[in-house]
């Protein structure tokens, strides 16, 4: 990659502090440092990988409003947490998790057990029984 | 307090703290030469190991690995620090800081506050340095940021604890004894040049170095079949990704090893390493070319986008040029010695 072949694609990296730094050589081909503020290829898989997320959660959404699937699997899904790992964050048990994305279960949850896993989905309890 | 260390941004967050602590030490040393002396260029193709449920595609050693071979070549003795307990972990920073000693820490980035959102999955394996310490916020230096950053002590403990798959565990480490250090030399230069050949030809697994490119390209051409078309895709962005993972310029650190020949060349006196270099530049451009020709799969962009095949085809071409690459490379080191 030449200097001038740098990409500079900043969609998603303009508005923070993070910048990668190439390797690219000048006119005699010797190797020197550049800083780009992105690369579209990385730009498109990255957002690619959060369409299919976002797609994935509509259609999670509607089985919450169906009363298939409860407000936490949703949440989950649009926060990229898997079972295993909310647990670790919660302290409940995988299997627990799993239990509370059925909306009977989630339905009787104390509010200590709703604050718990609100914190560590670092979102506020009323905004974690609902899909609005 | 902020200790005197000079935040230095890098391609890659292990080369960048390795680097950025060594200078504190009073050793300079470019990032290039800090990734070419840890063997640091490779290839995996890990379908048994997923990350968001899907394959871990990997162009660098298992995180730690080049730091652990450099501190080994120029003999320096480190300390590191794995935790259970959260308050140890923090309070044992604490101490180590409070000496006056910088310590590198291994995090999550979901929860890293500076990161932008799209990039917060729950990757593991990054690497920071810590550098001081004002009130209740950490002064950090983070390679793959501009300026220092700060991080409040909960802030700090929750990505030093994230989840995830290789869940980071606490861990720290420091260089605890630097006065048998030696400077680089020719002999450490080639050791890690022949290590590196040997990691990317005689691995006898398919799913690692050159042959993990072909098994790479094996695999594609059945994504497809195996997983249909919106999961295939999704596994080829996740492959983009990680050539990518911040700052390889598309080409999965070919042009940072690169650079490496080209100092090494100058260090052993060895021009054809600089051709070497040269090739490798070439094979890095073709990385890139497969990347764009991959987003344009994925995104659909034209009638004209290339298939897996093409692109397995691509990979193939690739993993050719690498292979003679990496058995020139180690000829002309064993030719010399």
């Amino acid at each position: 990659m030449k200097i001038k072949e740098v990409p500079q694609d900043g969609v998603i990296l303009e508005s923070s502090g993070v910048r990668d730094v190439c390797y690219a050589v000048d006119e005699n081909g010797n190797y020197t440092q550049v800083i780009s503020v992105g690369w579209e290829p990385k730009n498109d898989a990255i957002n690619f990988a959060w369409e299919a997320i976002n797609e994935e959660c509509e259609q999670i959404k509607a089985e919450v409003n169906a009363g298939t699937l409860s407000p936490l699997a949703y949440h989950m899904h649009r926060l990229v947490m898997t079972p295993a790992i909310l647990a670790d964050y919660s302290g409940f048990s995988k299997r627990e998790i799993k239990k509370f994305c059925e909306p009977g279960f989630f339905s009787k949850l104390k509010y200590d057990d709703l604050l718990k896993l609100a914190d560590a989905l670092k979102i506020g309890v009323e905004q974690l029984i609902s899909v609005d | 307090m902020e200790l005197n260390f000079v935040h230095k941004p890098s391609g890659h967050c292990e080369n960048g703290v390795v680097s950025n602590l060594l200078r504190f030490y009073g050793v300079e040393m470019s990032e290039a030469m800090v990734f070419g002396l840890g063997s640091g260029l490779f290839f995996s193709h890990m379908p048994f190991y997923k990350m968001h449920g899907m394959a871990i595609t990997s162009f660098r050693p298992l995180p730690g690995d080049i730091f652990s071979r450099v501190v080994k070549l120029l003999g320096i003795k480190m300390k590191r620090f794995k935790f259970r307990d959260k308050d140890k972990a923090m309070s044992k920073l604490d101490e180590v800081l409070l000496k006056g000693i910088p310590v590198g820490i291994l995090v999550g980035v979901y929860h890293l506050p500076y990161f932008p959102k799209e990039y917060r999955f729950h990757f593991n394996a990054h690497n920071i340095c810590v550098i001081g310490k004002e009130g209740d916020q950490y002064i950090v230096s983070d390679p793959v940021v501009v300026d220092k950053c700060r991080l409040s002590s909960n802030e700090l403990k929750l990505v030093r604890f994230a989840s995830g798959t290789y869940p980071p565990k606490g861990r720290m480490y420091y260089i605890s004894d630097f006065k048998g250090i030696k400077p680089v030399n020719e002999g450490m230069v080639r050791k890690a040049i022949l290590k590196n050949c040997n990691r990317m030809l005689k691995i006898p697994l398919p799913m690692f170095g050159v042959e993990g490119i072909r098994y790479l390209a094996k695999r594609m051409r059945k994504w497809v079949s195996f997983f249909g078309e919106k999961k295939a895709a999704l596994n080829l962005a996740q492959v983009i990704r990680m050539l990518e993972e911040i700052g390889t310029g598309g080409a999965g650190f070919r042009f940072m090893y690169a650079a490496f020949l080209q100092e090494a060349s100058i260090m052993l006196n060895e021009p054809r390493l600089n051709i070497l270099s040269a090739e490798l530049t070439a094979i890095g451009d073709q990385w890139r070319d497969f990347s764009y020709n991959a987003a344009r799969l994925f995104k659909k962009r034209d009638a004209e986008v290339a298939t897996y095949d093409q692109l397995a085809d691509k990979l193939m071409v690739i993993a050719d040029r690498e292979e003679k690459l990496f058995r020139e490379l180690e000829k002309v080191i064993r030719d010399a010695q």
